[in-house]
């Protein structure tokens, strides 16, 4: 599949690793070039201090000898079989070449020059030599030089190593960046196929997490813990609509029915009058059912923790059991509340008062008139806790979890009115707040615990 | 009263208009908000009922401004089903009142009673007579014919409220609100048993009822009879 690689090979190219690893194999070069040229210049610099030097030394050597000397110990110098390492010359005052192998005498002190050999192995050969020449007393300038070849031969050396060795590192950072691009792209790759398989309907779909624990890891783990939550709730959402539809057809159903009677058998005022009321009251129930399900995906959206403050939670549950004291009373209920005084939490009041209310109308609703409530507030390790129970028939285990969901409500309380909704708008209240709620078992009846955080 | 209403919804406005004028009410209307705000700075009114969702400016904006213009209209504002920020939101803003939709004409009566001007002089009273009661709202006391009735707290702000609105009907929802705090009605008779309760301390075992149940919309704590 030509196609195929020639996309991955452009995707790759296109790849912000790729560029990381082009920009390194710049880097790369660049270190190899100063590299290059810091040494090559300490190296030429060692040298060339070398070969002065021995040129020095030399040089002492020839002019030790007595000056009507020179000429001769020059001679024998360049005679010699092999030939030293040297070159030597003794010009005149009028610089004309006396004795030596240097043509042209330089300007006194160090220079280099370049001497033309004549044609050898087929080509002219050009040697460069550092020399370095004084005049002496009997007006003669004594002149010492050394062929450069050695150095230039370095230089040529150093130069080669270090093309080849830069070029090495440049191919060596580019290749690397290609396979990291390649590692990289792929796990990117990963991430973007499980999104659009999610964007494509699959909200199952998750992203790989390799169990290195490193940032890619890490980046799949939190995507997918956001899916996770994504998923809960559009099921949640898909969930609820189902429900809404479905609880809301009964009364609308009923409201039809009576309508409809009405307009086929109701002959007088007063009976278009009830059945209108009929029909309003059923609208009630389906605006407070509305009402109900707007308020508790308002305190879900979380919105309302801007506006969280300090609340006096003993002052106001006091003021809920003497508000509901009188109604206990009137059902006969023995109620009991023991409040530790002075405990505050960080919340919203009107909401934990709504929250509240709901429970000990829960205890009151659900319950037959004469059966005990209790409410306790005490404080704990970890902050305090609130425990309302009643003795009545209780929630079987199995249902608990289910009861603080939307709608549902309980065979044994299909009969009475009621929504369905105010446990689910307690645990929705009780999760803004990071407040622990429980329901458990009274031996007989229910025992809801609420654990507020400190 | 004089009122004017701004709401956008035309069903709901005539709804409304026609219910306030049957009741003797005179009411202007109108259909956004920047004709409201004009208005209801042209002309004095005793209340305005303003819709919180409006077309060009909404009901908060022109609130603000409201006030802004020196009108003393005591203000009801109406909002969305379920919006339990917009009670907070709008008293914050300036709001007198607020009632979420739908609502009951007679609620929206009842709510406006509660605070036209009639009643706002009210708050600046430290004695409140209603027939033989007599509220000191410094002390927290009440007096019938001389002699003290002990109440509880909360029978003390339900009686507070009743003389405050005397010889206007008050709904459960309106107490609730302001006296309970709360933002929903419970499904218990928790307002019926405590107003039972305050009406056997106040009352006389014989004579007339001073705190009537009026049927199908709520209280009323009148001396005078037959209202």
């Amino acid at each position: 599949m030509p196609l195929k690689v020639n996309v991955h090979v452009g995707a790759r190219l296109r790849s912000a690793a790729f560029r990381l690893a082009v920009l390194q194999a710049l880097l790369f070069a660049l270190i190899a070039l100063t590299l290059f040229l810091v040494s090559w210049f300490a190296a030429r610099h060692y040298i060339e201090n070398q070969l002065r030097q021995t040129i020095a030394d030399e040089f002492a050597e020839v002019i030790a000898h007595p000056a009507a000397q020179r000429a001769g110990s020059i001679r024998r110098s360049l005679a010699q079989v092999p030939r030293g390492a040297y070159d030597y010359s003794l010009f005149d005052a009028h610089h004309k070449l006396i004795v030596g192998d240097i043509m042209k005498e330089p300007t006194p002190g160090w220079s280099t020059i370049e001497q033309d050999e004549g044609p050898r192995d087929g080509k002219d050969l050009v040697r460069r030599i550092l020399v370095f020449g004084a005049v002496q007393d009997d007006g003669n300038t004594v002149v010492v030089g050394r062929d450069l070849a050695s150095v230039d031969q370095l230089d040529a050396l150093l130069k080669s190593v270090f093309t080849w060795a830069g070029l090495a590192a440049v191919v060596l950072a580019l290749v690397g960046g290609m396979v990291t691009a390649g590692s990289y792209l792929r796990r990117v790759e990963a991430i973007a196929d499980a999104a659009s398989r999610i964007a494509a309907g699959d909200l199952a779909a998750r992203v790989a997490v390799t169990g290195r624990g490193d940032e890619f890891d890490r980046l799949a783990f939190s995507l997918n813990s956001m899916l996770e939550r994504i998923q809960s709730l559009v099921e949640g959402l898909r969930q609820v609509s189902n429900d809404i539809a479905h609880d809301l057809r009964t009364p609308l159903t009923h409201m039809r029915q009576r309508l409809e009677a009405a307009m086929e058998e109701a002959t007088s005022v007063e009976a278009y009058g009830k059945a209108c009321e009929r029909a309003v009251a059923d609208v009630d129930s389906v605006l407070d059912t509305f009402a109900a399900l707007l308020r508790i995906a308002k305190v879900e959206s979380r919105q309302r923790r801007e506006g969280f403050a300090d609340v006096a939670l003993s002052a106001l549950l006091e003021r809920l059991v003497d508000d509901y004291r009188p109604v206990m009373e009137d059902e006969e209920r023995p109620f009991t509340a023991a409040i530790a005084t002075g405990l505050h939490v960080h919340g919203d009041a009107l909401l934990l008062t709504q929250m509240l209310v709901n429970l000990l109308e829960n205890g009151l609703h659900h319950t037959p008139l004469g059966t005990p409530v209790s409410v306790k507030l005490d404080t704990t390790e970890h902050g305090c806790r609130l425990v309302i129970e009643d003795a009545g028939a209780g929630i079987p285990s199995e249902e608990r979890s289910r009861v603080l969901k939307r709608f549902v409500r309980l065979d044994a309380a299909r009969s009475s009115p009621g929504s369905g909704l105010g446990l689910s708008l307690v645990a929705a209240v009780a999760d803004l707040h990071g407040i622990a709620l429980a329901l458990g078992d009274a031996n007989p009846g229910l025992r809801v615990q609420l654990d507020f955080p400190s | 009263m004089k009122i004017l209403l701004v709401e956008d919804d035309i069903d709901t406005r005539t709804y409304v208009s026609s219910g306030l004028r049957a009741k003797g009410h005179a009411v202007d209307e109108s259909g956004d908000g920047n004709e409201g705000l004009l208005r209801a700075c042209a002309h004095d009114y005793d209340v305005i009922v303003l819709d919180r969702m409006l077309p060009a400016l909404d009901g908060m904006s022109i609130l603000k401004k409201l006030r802004g213009c020196g009108t003393q209209a005591r203000v009801l504002m109406l909002t969305a089903l379920g919006d339990v920020d917009a009670r907070i939101d709008g008293m914050e803003a300036g709001a007198d009142d607020y009632l979420g939709k739908p609502f009951a004409l007679n609620e929206l009566i009842a709510r406006l009673n509660a605070i036209s001007r009639r009643s706002a002089h009210a708050n600046s009273m430290t004695l409140l007579r209603v027939g033989e009661l007599e509220l000191d709202l410094a002390m927290q006391r009440v007096h019938r014919a001389g002699k003290q009735i002990h109440l509880q707290p909360r029978e003390w702000d339900l009686l507070k409220y009743f003389a405050l609105h005397a010889d206007e009907v008050v709904t459960r929802s309106m107490l609730l609100e302001h006296v309970w705090g709360f933002q929903s009605s419970p499904h218990t008779n928790l307002v019926d048993t405590h107003v039972c309760r305050l009406r056997s301390k106040i009352e006389r075992e014989v004579g007339p009822r001073i705190l009537r149940t009026v049927r199908g919309e709520g209280y009323m704590l009148s001396v005078k009879q037959g209202h």
